[in-house]
């Protein structure tokens, strides 16, 4: 177990530095400050004074662990900051659910339960390393500790764009999840959008007062029709390959509205 | 509905003796383009003619719809209004819970007489957070709507390209708006068009 919490100061020391270097370098999160909790929080004038200033406690907290001797001070450290992360998403879930949580660089994405799993993760991890001391480091220890940062990168949803979004499209490429299954139905949306460009719904479109009513498709056309201020206009429009100029129209007289 | 259907089509091949005008007659005359419209609405005053709402109930032809506003309007729907949820449909497709817009005319009696409803219609713009079989999978401003593909009713509209019943150029992390139809009390939509910029 001893063993096992040896890497684990180096885990957490590792993700708070590159936490701490994002909000205190990044000109992206800067000027993207005023969308973050913080900013909802407590004023859009203190927002970046404070992100430098948790990016500050985070460079200490790393410090502290990296630094010889350990002590379990060091994991109790880590232990504050990881529950002041969960107590701040919490809060801001709650009291403005829209804001993104500013934590590791800007992006749009309001707090999610990844947010949490991974301040939760991070405080499991400062509990483990109050027990670290400096025990010999295990392989079994080094594998424990990769999956810890894999873990915390996969909770990350500032680094979706960087792994998530191209691995769907890889896999979107592969599957092709919306190929056309059947080729062969036209949607509506395809004939009326050649009705809308064509001459003959130009000088028709003054008259009518609803929207399409009905439609159906016989000897390669489609018929569509319309009210047209108690007259019916009615429209053939081409399913395959035509042009607007070979959309027709006729204005028809029917009985007066009856009541369904 | 098929002799509807076929005295209106013989009406485009210039036959019948109701036809009013028709292309197979000529030209419906550059004065149709300019023929009286309906009277437009004063800025910022209520359009009389409009109603929007979720349907409460349905008796008989009329919809009992209460406004985002709270104001109670009746629908009443003829035989000649038409109807859309992801197309068009009949009157019997309208259900308690349903939201619409209706443009028509303001009876004395305060009812609205609809000449076109459109049930459930959204228009929603985001992020294609994921695509998986026949679903896009919507990020609107941090939150998930599910956008369910229609087979022979889902288009796509590529920049200024004419629609395409083929979505598979769609890219997860791109921008797109898309048109179709709310599921009731679900963050679920079934898909008219997408519109992609490029």
């Amino acid at each position: 177990m001893q063993g096992i919490a040896a890497l684990q100061p180096y885990v957490i020391a590792a993700f708070l530095l590159w936490a701490a270097l994002m909000k205190l370098l990044s000109r992206r999160m800067r000027s993207q400050a005023g969308r973050t909790a913080l900013a909802r929080l407590f004023g859009p004038a203190r927002a970046v004074p404070l992100l430098r200033l948790v990016a500050v406690a985070e460079l200490a907290v790393a410090g502290v662990l990296l630094a010889p001797p350990s002590s379990p001070w060091d994991g109790t450290a880590a232990a504050v900051l990881s529950t002041g992360f969960l107590a701040y998403l919490a809060y801001s879930a709650r009291a403005v659910p829209d804001s993104s949580c500013g934590c590791l660089g800007a992006h749009g994405r309001p707090v999610e339960w990844r947010s949490f799993a991974r301040a939760g993760l991070l405080l499991a991890l400062s509990v483990l390393a109050v027990t670290a001391g400096p025990y010999p480091i295990e392989p079994l220890a080094v594998v424990i500790a990769a999956a810890e940062v894999l873990a915390l990168l996969a909770l990350s949803p500032e680094l979706d764009r960087h792994w998530l979004t191209p691995s769907r499209q890889l896999l979107v490429r592969l599957t092709r999840p919306l190929a056309v299954r059947e080729p062969e139905l036209i949607p509506l949306e395809t004939s009326l959008r050649l009705l809308y460009r064509s001459p003959a719904y130009c000088t028709a479109a003054a008259h009518l007062s609803s929207d399409i009513q009905d439609f159906w498709d016989e000897d390669g056309l489609r018929y569509a029709s319309y009210a047209a201020r108690g007259r019916t206009a009615v429209f053939s429009i081409p399913l395959y390959g035509g042009a607007p100029a070979d959309v027709r129209v006729a204005l028809v007289e029917e009985p007066a509205l009856r009541v369904m | 509905m098929t002799t509807r259907r076929q005295m209106l089509k013989s009406a485009l091949l210039g036959s019948g003796a109701t036809v009013v005008a028709a292309t197979a007659m000529g030209s419906l005359g550059p004065e149709a383009a300019f023929a009286a419209a309906p009277d437009q609405p004063e800025p910022g005053v209520l359009d009389p003619d409009f109603a929007e709402g979720r349907i409460r109930s349905i008796k008989d032809n009329t919809l009992m719809v209460l406004g985002s506003n709270m104001v109670f309007h009746q629908i009443r729907v003829v035989d000649g209004t038409s109807l859309w949820k992801l197309g068009p449909v009949g009157f019997d497709q309208a259900r308690p819970g349903d939201g619409l817009y209706a443009r028509g005319v303001r009876m004395p009696d305060g009812m609205l007489a609809a000449e076109s409803v459109w049930l459930n219609i959204v228009n929603i713009k985001g992020h294609v957070r994921n695509i998986t079989n026949e679903k896009i999978h919507l990020d609107h401003n941090g939150k998930d709507v599910l956008c369910h593909v229609v087979p022979g009713r889902s288009v796509a509209v590529h920049s200024d390209a004419p629609p395409s019943a083929d979505l598979s150029l769609l890219r997860v992390g791109q921008h797109v708006q898309i048109m179709g139809a709310w599921r009731p009390d679900t963050n679920e939509v079934d898909i008219a068009t997408v519109f992609s910029p490029h």
